[in-house]
């Protein structure tokens, strides 16, 4: 049986863990479980999942042709 | 590497990655027009100094770090807001984060489950921009990196020139304020109804 690390330990690893920062499988396994086995923390990594997504499309831009344009000319003369 | 080989593989570096550099660069100077100068000219400086490139496989690390260097010291002035003045770095602010993530992100995960999530659903864009870009430049730059860019903590250290464990405490304090941010802007709240007239 695994040991559960509480909520206060999964608190301080949260965001290492949605930023894929916790290299350490067992680390990452002992995380896992306790979110299976912990309502709050699971909503609360579901919310911060959420809202990471919706921040990354958000703020995610493809550049101007204008820009690209500019860029492309500029590198011509290098 | 011969010259031509140098200016295909840099080409090549800069096709992949400048739409990453225009989205952080736009919201890092907050208008498309500088954005779209910040960029260009982050490629000029970085072509200048291509012999600085000493691993390949370092390629968008090191053009961001130019790009950040080259908004430091042309354009942050100009985009600097008067409330940034108000927040410090994140530095001896732990107890404050704990604060801040025991408290104020439960009110916020309270809003995430109840059906005004909707809301959260369908404005969210628009005011997730502004609280965003309300953010200050120290707390922005590593959440754009980290989570917009998918850049690592150490990436992002050396883009911005600081520890690794700086970029950890200001993703969670990034984090913290734009949630704070957004929840002042929910429906109901003084902030958001302000918003709605």
């Amino acid at each position: 049986m695994k040991h559960d690390i509480g909520c206060l330990h999964a608190i301080e690893a949260f965001y290492a863990y949605l930023d894929g920062e916790i290299d350490d499988p067992d680390a990452i396994a002992e995380f896992e479980h306790h979110l299976d086995h912990c309502r709050s923390c699971f909503s609360r990594i579901e919310m911060e999942r959420a809202l990471r997504q919706r921040i990354q499309k958000t703020a995610k831009n493809d550049s101007p042709e204008v820009l690209r344009d500019r860029v492309a000319k500029l590198m011509k003369k290098f | 590497m011969t010259d031509h080989e140098t200016k295909a593989f840099f080409a090549g570096g800069v096709e992949r990655h400048i739409d990453s550099m225009y989205s952080v660069a736009l919201r890092l100077t907050r208008t498309s027009t500088d954005a779209e100068d910040l960029v260009a000219e982050s490629v000029a400086k970085a072509w200048a100094s291509v012999d600085t490139l000493n691993d390949q496989a370092r390629f968008r690390p090191w053009i961001f770090r130019i790009m950040h260097n080259t908004f430091i010291s042309d354009y942050r002035k100009k985009s600097i807001r008067p409330i940034e003045a108000s927040f410090n770095d994140g530095k001896n602010d732990d107890d404050d984060l704990a604060t801040l993530l025991n408290e104020q992100s439960d009110d916020f995960l309270i809003w995430w489950s109840n059906p005004e999530r909707e809301f959260f659903n369908n404005l969210l864009g628009e005011q997730l921009l502004e609280a965003l870009d309300d953010l200050p430049e120290a707390f922005r730059a590593v959440i754009l990196l980290v989570n917009v860019e998918g850049f690592t903590y150490d990436e992002t250290a050396e883009v911005l020139g600081i520890a690794p464990g700086t970029v950890r405490s200001r993703m969670k304090r990034g984090r913290t304020l734009l949630q704070k941010a957004l929840w002042e802007q929910r429906p109901g709240s003084h902030e958001g109804m302000n918003h709605e007239t």
